[in-house]
Protein backbone atom coordinates (compact mmCIF):
# COMPACT_ATOMS: atom_id res chain seq x y z
CA UNK A 1 0.00 0.00 0.00
CA UNK A 2 1.40 3.38 -0.80
CA UNK A 3 -0.30 6.24 0.79
CA UNK A 4 0.30 9.68 0.55
CA UNK A 5 0.94 10.38 4.24
CA UNK A 6 2.63 13.75 4.12
CA UNK A 7 5.69 13.57 7.12
CA UNK A 8 2.19 13.55 9.56
CA UNK A 9 3.39 11.79 12.73
CA UNK A 10 1.59 8.63 14.26
CA UNK A 11 -0.09 11.04 17.09
CA UNK A 12 -1.04 13.90 14.32
CA UNK A 13 -2.31 11.23 12.00
CA UNK A 14 -4.63 9.36 14.81
CA UNK A 15 -5.93 13.05 15.97
CA UNK A 16 -6.79 14.14 12.11
CA UNK A 17 -8.42 10.42 11.52
CA UNK A 18 -10.18 10.95 14.82
CA UNK A 19 -11.33 14.62 13.64
CA UNK A 20 -12.28 13.83 10.26
CA UNK A 21 -14.76 10.89 11.48
CA UNK A 22 -16.22 13.06 14.28
CA UNK A 23 -16.90 15.58 11.93
CA UNK A 24 -18.72 13.76 9.58
CA UNK A 25 -20.69 11.44 11.30
CA UNK A 26 -21.71 14.94 13.43
CA UNK A 27 -22.83 16.78 9.94
CA UNK A 28 -25.06 13.79 7.99
CA UNK A 29 -27.47 11.55 9.33
CA UNK A 30 -25.51 8.93 8.28
CA UNK A 31 -25.61 6.55 4.78
CA UNK A 32 -25.19 7.66 1.68
CA UNK A 33 -24.91 11.21 2.46
CA UNK A 34 -22.08 11.10 4.56
CA UNK A 35 -20.02 8.60 1.36
CA UNK A 36 -19.67 12.30 -0.20
CA UNK A 37 -18.41 14.33 2.54
CA UNK A 38 -15.94 11.62 3.70
CA UNK A 39 -14.76 11.90 0.55
CA UNK A 40 -14.17 15.37 0.64
CA UNK A 41 -12.06 15.07 4.24
CA UNK A 42 -9.83 11.76 3.39
CA UNK A 43 -9.03 11.68 -0.88
CA UNK A 44 -6.05 13.26 -1.46
CA UNK A 45 -5.38 14.18 2.51
CA UNK A 46 -5.39 10.64 3.99
CA UNK A 47 -5.48 8.06 1.11
CA UNK A 48 -6.00 8.17 -2.42
CA UNK A 49 -8.80 7.57 -4.53
CA UNK A 50 -8.50 4.31 -5.94
CA UNK A 51 -8.40 3.27 -2.01
CA UNK A 52 -11.29 4.77 -1.55
CA UNK A 53 -13.56 3.49 -3.75
CA UNK A 54 -12.16 0.18 -2.70
CA UNK A 55 -13.53 1.04 0.94
CA UNK A 56 -16.81 1.99 -0.84
CA UNK A 57 -17.05 -1.38 -2.08
CA UNK A 58 -16.15 -3.68 0.34
CA UNK A 59 -18.66 -1.81 2.75
CA UNK A 60 -21.63 -2.54 0.27
CA UNK A 61 -20.60 -6.26 0.94
CA UNK A 62 -19.88 -6.41 4.63
CA UNK A 63 -23.26 -6.36 6.67
CA UNK A 64 -23.47 -3.87 9.71
CA UNK A 65 -23.70 0.14 9.82
CA UNK A 66 -21.96 1.99 7.14
CA UNK A 67 -20.32 4.62 8.98
CA UNK A 68 -18.33 2.01 11.03
CA UNK A 69 -17.05 0.58 8.31
CA UNK A 70 -15.86 3.03 6.26
CA UNK A 71 -14.50 4.29 9.69
CA UNK A 72 -12.84 1.07 10.18
CA UNK A 73 -11.40 0.68 6.23
CA UNK A 74 -10.35 3.89 6.02
CA UNK A 75 -8.63 4.24 9.78
CA UNK A 76 -6.66 0.77 9.13
CA UNK A 77 -5.66 1.56 5.67
CA UNK A 78 -4.24 5.14 6.88
CA UNK A 79 -2.77 4.31 10.25
CA UNK A 80 -3.16 0.17 11.07
CA UNK A 81 -5.21 -0.99 14.69
CA UNK A 82 -4.41 2.62 15.94
CA UNK A 83 -5.74 4.78 13.50
CA UNK A 84 -8.57 2.38 13.07
CA UNK A 85 -9.58 3.18 16.55
CA UNK A 86 -9.40 6.96 16.47
CA UNK A 87 -11.15 7.03 13.51
CA UNK A 88 -14.07 4.72 14.60
CA UNK A 89 -13.93 6.40 18.44
CA UNK A 90 -14.79 9.51 15.89
CA UNK A 91 -17.69 7.65 14.31
CA UNK A 92 -19.36 6.11 17.56
CA UNK A 93 -19.17 9.30 19.26
CA UNK A 94 -21.77 11.72 17.80
CA UNK A 95 -24.77 8.95 17.06
CA UNK A 96 -24.14 7.67 20.81
CA UNK A 97 -24.03 10.80 22.71
CA UNK A 98 -26.96 12.24 21.01
CA UNK A 99 -28.89 9.58 21.51
CA UNK A 100 -28.13 8.90 25.16
CA UNK A 101 -29.19 13.28 25.65
CA UNK A 102 -32.34 13.06 23.53
CA UNK A 103 -33.80 9.50 25.17
CA UNK A 104 -32.80 11.13 28.57
CA UNK A 105 -34.51 14.48 27.84
CA UNK A 106 -37.59 12.43 26.39
CA UNK A 107 -38.16 10.15 28.98
CA UNK A 108 -39.80 13.45 30.82
CA UNK A 109 -42.46 14.35 28.65
CA UNK A 110 -43.43 10.94 27.66
CA UNK A 111 -46.51 10.69 29.04
CA UNK A 112 -47.31 14.59 28.09
CA UNK A 113 -49.97 15.17 25.21
CA UNK A 114 -48.46 16.80 22.94
CA UNK A 115 -45.65 14.08 23.00
CA UNK A 116 -47.70 12.17 22.05
CA UNK A 117 -49.37 13.88 19.42
CA UNK A 118 -45.81 14.50 17.77
CA UNK A 119 -45.15 10.42 17.77
CA UNK A 120 -48.38 9.71 16.07
CA UNK A 121 -47.78 12.65 13.77
CA UNK A 122 -44.27 11.70 13.23
CA UNK A 123 -45.64 8.15 12.52
CA UNK A 124 -46.89 8.33 9.15
CA UNK A 125 -44.00 10.72 7.60
CA UNK A 126 -41.54 7.67 8.97
CA UNK A 127 -43.45 4.89 7.28
CA UNK A 128 -43.23 6.97 4.22
CA UNK A 129 -39.57 6.90 4.62
CA UNK A 130 -39.33 3.58 5.31
CA UNK A 131 -41.28 2.22 2.35
CA UNK A 132 -38.97 4.26 0.09
CA UNK A 133 -35.61 3.12 1.76
CA UNK A 134 -37.07 -0.67 1.49
CA UNK A 135 -37.54 0.44 -2.64
CA UNK A 136 -33.96 1.85 -2.80
CA UNK A 137 -32.73 -1.40 -1.14
CA UNK A 138 -34.48 -3.64 -3.59
CA UNK A 139 -34.14 -1.32 -6.85
CA UNK A 140 -30.66 -0.07 -6.83
CA UNK A 141 -30.53 2.20 -9.66
CA UNK A 142 -29.58 -0.64 -12.01
CA UNK A 143 -32.94 -3.23 -13.53
CA UNK A 144 -34.72 -5.02 -11.66
CA UNK A 145 -34.42 -8.53 -11.75
CA UNK A 146 -36.86 -11.57 -12.32
CA UNK A 147 -35.37 -13.54 -9.83
CA UNK A 148 -34.99 -10.75 -7.57
CA UNK A 149 -38.84 -10.50 -7.61
CA UNK A 150 -39.52 -14.22 -7.42
CA UNK A 151 -37.28 -13.98 -4.05
CA UNK A 152 -39.28 -11.14 -2.71
CA UNK A 153 -43.11 -13.16 -3.24
CA UNK A 154 -41.21 -16.36 -1.85
CA UNK A 155 -39.74 -14.41 1.39
CA UNK A 156 -43.17 -13.00 1.53
CA UNK A 157 -44.99 -15.87 1.55
CA UNK A 158 -42.51 -17.12 3.87
CA UNK A 159 -42.95 -13.85 6.58
CA UNK A 160 -47.17 -15.01 6.02
CA UNK A 161 -46.62 -18.76 6.93
CA UNK A 162 -44.71 -17.90 10.04
CA UNK A 163 -41.06 -18.10 9.61
CA UNK A 164 -39.17 -16.32 11.78
CA UNK A 165 -37.51 -12.84 9.71
CA UNK A 166 -34.25 -13.62 10.90
CA UNK A 167 -34.59 -17.20 9.20
CA UNK A 168 -35.99 -16.04 6.36
CA UNK A 169 -33.05 -13.70 5.44
CA UNK A 170 -30.60 -16.01 6.12
CA UNK A 171 -31.82 -18.28 3.89
CA UNK A 172 -32.90 -15.33 0.95
CA UNK A 173 -28.90 -14.99 1.23
CA UNK A 174 -28.30 -18.67 0.61
CA UNK A 175 -30.43 -18.87 -2.13
CA UNK A 176 -29.09 -16.19 -3.68
CA UNK A 177 -25.88 -17.57 -3.86
CA UNK A 178 -26.87 -19.99 -6.48
CA UNK A 179 -29.91 -17.89 -7.83
CA UNK A 180 -27.65 -15.11 -8.83
CA UNK A 181 -24.75 -16.49 -10.25
CA UNK B 1 -29.49 -12.70 30.77
CA UNK B 2 -31.52 -9.54 29.62
CA UNK B 3 -28.17 -8.25 29.08
CA UNK B 4 -27.26 -11.40 26.94
CA UNK B 5 -30.77 -11.51 24.71
CA UNK B 6 -30.23 -7.50 23.94
CA UNK B 7 -26.14 -8.64 23.12
CA UNK B 8 -27.42 -11.36 20.63
CA UNK B 9 -30.34 -9.61 19.17
CA UNK B 10 -28.33 -6.45 18.12
CA UNK B 11 -25.38 -8.98 16.80
CA UNK B 12 -28.05 -11.23 14.98
CA UNK B 13 -29.83 -7.97 13.33
CA UNK B 14 -26.26 -6.20 12.11
CA UNK B 15 -25.11 -9.21 11.13
CA UNK B 16 -27.82 -9.60 8.59
CA UNK B 17 -28.45 -6.60 7.07
CA UNK B 18 -26.52 -3.88 6.00
CA UNK B 19 -26.57 -0.34 7.34
CA UNK B 20 -29.27 1.94 9.39
CA UNK B 21 -32.75 1.94 8.61
CA UNK B 22 -32.08 -1.37 6.42
CA UNK B 23 -31.89 -3.22 10.06
CA UNK B 24 -35.55 -2.11 11.70
CA UNK B 25 -37.52 -4.49 9.55
CA UNK B 26 -35.86 -7.04 11.55
CA UNK B 27 -35.27 -5.45 14.86
CA UNK B 28 -39.26 -4.83 15.10
CA UNK B 29 -39.74 -8.05 15.63
CA UNK B 30 -37.91 -8.74 17.96
CA UNK B 31 -37.70 -5.79 20.24
CA UNK B 32 -41.15 -4.20 20.19
CA UNK B 33 -43.63 -6.20 22.83
CA UNK B 34 -40.59 -7.11 24.06
CA UNK B 35 -38.98 -4.02 25.66
CA UNK B 36 -40.82 -1.46 23.84
CA UNK B 37 -44.15 -0.04 22.68
CA UNK B 38 -44.31 0.21 18.94
CA UNK B 39 -44.99 4.10 20.14
CA UNK B 40 -41.06 3.97 21.53
CA UNK B 41 -40.34 2.64 18.19
CA UNK B 42 -41.52 4.85 16.13
CA UNK B 43 -39.64 7.72 18.67
CA UNK B 44 -36.55 5.59 18.62
CA UNK B 45 -36.56 5.08 14.58
CA UNK B 46 -37.52 9.07 13.77
CA UNK B 47 -34.95 9.97 16.26
CA UNK B 48 -32.03 7.86 15.11
CA UNK B 49 -33.61 9.65 11.18
CA UNK B 50 -32.54 13.24 12.79
CA UNK B 51 -29.94 13.03 14.52
CA UNK B 52 -26.38 12.72 13.27
CA UNK B 53 -24.68 9.61 13.12
CA UNK B 54 -25.23 5.90 12.42
CA UNK B 55 -28.90 5.01 13.01
CA UNK B 56 -27.55 1.62 13.79
CA UNK B 57 -25.84 2.84 17.11
CA UNK B 58 -28.49 5.12 17.91
CA UNK B 59 -31.34 2.49 17.95
CA UNK B 60 -29.23 0.25 19.94
CA UNK B 61 -28.72 3.08 22.20
CA UNK B 62 -32.58 4.00 22.82
CA UNK B 63 -33.56 0.46 23.22
CA UNK B 64 -30.81 -0.63 25.07
CA UNK B 65 -31.53 2.26 27.51
CA UNK B 66 -35.56 1.67 27.54
CA UNK B 67 -34.50 -2.37 28.48
CA UNK B 68 -32.08 -2.04 30.83
CA UNK B 69 -31.02 1.29 31.44
CA UNK B 70 -26.92 1.89 30.66
CA UNK B 71 -26.11 -1.74 31.08
CA UNK B 72 -28.44 -2.73 28.37
CA UNK B 73 -27.37 0.38 26.23
CA UNK B 74 -23.82 -1.05 26.45
CA UNK B 75 -24.56 -4.42 25.48
CA UNK B 76 -26.78 -2.99 22.77
CA UNK B 77 -24.13 -0.97 21.50
CA UNK B 78 -21.32 -3.63 21.53
CA UNK B 79 -23.80 -6.14 19.60
CA UNK B 80 -23.94 -3.34 17.10
CA UNK B 81 -20.54 -3.02 16.59
CA UNK B 82 -18.81 -5.93 16.50
CA UNK B 83 -20.21 -7.21 13.00
CA UNK B 84 -19.31 -4.20 10.77
CA UNK B 85 -16.08 -3.94 12.68
CA UNK B 86 -14.79 -6.99 12.77
CA UNK B 87 -16.00 -8.41 9.85
CA UNK B 88 -14.57 -4.93 7.42
CA UNK B 89 -10.93 -5.49 9.57
CA UNK B 90 -10.93 -9.48 8.56
CA UNK B 91 -11.98 -8.32 5.11
CA UNK B 92 -9.02 -5.45 4.68
CA UNK B 93 -6.77 -8.37 5.78
CA UNK B 94 -8.40 -11.65 4.04
CA UNK B 95 -8.91 -9.60 1.11
CA UNK B 96 -5.85 -7.79 -0.05
CA UNK B 97 -4.98 -11.33 -0.99
CA UNK B 98 -8.55 -13.14 -1.90
CA UNK B 99 -9.93 -9.31 -3.24
CA UNK B 100 -13.49 -9.78 -3.96
CA UNK B 101 -15.31 -13.47 -3.18
CA UNK B 102 -17.98 -13.42 -5.47
CA UNK B 103 -20.60 -16.10 -3.13
CA UNK B 104 -20.31 -12.99 -0.46
CA UNK B 105 -21.85 -10.34 -3.10
CA UNK B 106 -24.22 -13.06 -4.28
CA UNK B 107 -25.32 -13.69 -0.30
CA UNK B 108 -25.94 -10.13 -0.23
CA UNK B 109 -27.96 -9.91 -3.40
CA UNK B 110 -29.97 -12.42 -1.87
CA UNK B 111 -30.54 -10.85 1.33
CA UNK B 112 -31.76 -7.28 -0.31
CA UNK B 113 -35.23 -8.60 -1.35
CA UNK B 114 -36.15 -10.05 2.17
CA UNK B 115 -34.61 -7.11 3.69
CA UNK B 116 -37.18 -4.84 1.42
CA UNK B 117 -39.75 -6.97 2.04
CA UNK B 118 -39.17 -7.14 5.50
CA UNK B 119 -38.97 -2.88 5.43
CA UNK B 120 -42.05 -2.24 4.08
CA UNK B 121 -43.84 -4.65 6.23
CA UNK B 122 -42.64 -2.51 9.27
CA UNK B 123 -43.26 0.62 7.43
CA UNK B 124 -47.07 -0.19 7.38
CA UNK B 125 -46.95 -1.32 10.99
CA UNK B 126 -45.23 2.23 11.70
CA UNK B 127 -47.99 4.21 9.91
CA UNK B 128 -50.58 4.37 12.57
CA UNK B 129 -47.89 5.02 15.68
CA UNK B 130 -49.25 3.18 18.61
CA UNK B 131 -53.00 3.34 18.15
CA UNK B 132 -53.14 1.27 14.79
CA UNK B 133 -55.37 3.75 13.07
CA UNK B 134 -55.72 4.79 9.76
CA UNK B 135 -58.21 7.72 9.65
CA UNK B 136 -57.72 10.48 7.38
CA UNK B 137 -54.87 12.48 9.75
CA UNK B 138 -52.40 9.86 9.30
CA UNK B 139 -53.58 8.86 5.49
CA UNK B 140 -53.00 13.20 5.12
CA UNK B 141 -49.41 13.13 7.00
CA UNK B 142 -48.32 9.99 4.94
CA UNK B 143 -49.43 11.37 2.07
CA UNK B 144 -47.54 14.73 2.85
CA UNK B 145 -44.72 13.43 3.49
CA UNK B 146 -44.07 11.28 0.80
CA UNK B 147 -44.98 14.01 -1.82
CA UNK B 148 -41.96 16.03 -0.03
CA UNK B 149 -39.69 13.16 -0.54
CA UNK B 150 -40.61 12.64 -3.70
CA UNK B 151 -39.20 15.78 -3.97
CA UNK B 152 -35.93 15.29 -2.70
CA UNK B 153 -37.08 17.23 0.98
CA UNK B 154 -34.36 16.15 4.11
CA UNK B 155 -35.96 13.95 5.98
CA UNK B 156 -35.47 14.91 9.49
CA UNK B 157 -36.82 18.05 8.48
CA UNK B 158 -40.05 16.36 6.67
CA UNK B 159 -40.07 13.96 10.15
CA UNK B 160 -39.71 16.93 12.15
CA UNK B 161 -42.57 19.31 10.55
CA UNK B 162 -44.66 16.11 10.43
CA UNK B 163 -44.40 15.73 14.17
CA UNK B 164 -45.61 18.94 14.80
CA UNK B 165 -48.35 18.82 12.69
CA UNK B 166 -49.49 16.05 14.71
CA UNK B 167 -49.17 17.70 17.99
CA UNK B 168 -52.22 20.13 16.64
CA UNK B 169 -54.42 17.37 14.50
CA UNK B 170 -53.88 14.61 17.37
CA UNK B 171 -55.40 16.69 20.18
Amino acid sequence: MTMKIANLSLLRLWARLFWTFLKVNLMTSSGPASVGLIYKEVVGKIMDEEHFVEAVGFSNVVPGSEALKLAMFIGYSAGRIGGALAALLGAILPPTVSMLIVTLAVQQFQDAPWMKGFIRGMAPALAMLVALAAWKVFYNGKRIRKRAVLLAMLCLLALFAGVMPPLVVLLAGIVGIWLFR
Amino acid sequence: MELLSLFWIFLKVNMLSISGLASIGLLHQEVVGRWVTNEQFVQAVSFASVLPGSDALQLAMFIGLQAHGMPGAMAALLGSLLPPTVLMLALVLLLYRLRREAWISRFVEGLTPAVAVLMLYVAWKLLGGASFTLDWRTLLLGLGALVAFLFNAPPPAVLIVSGLAGIFLFK
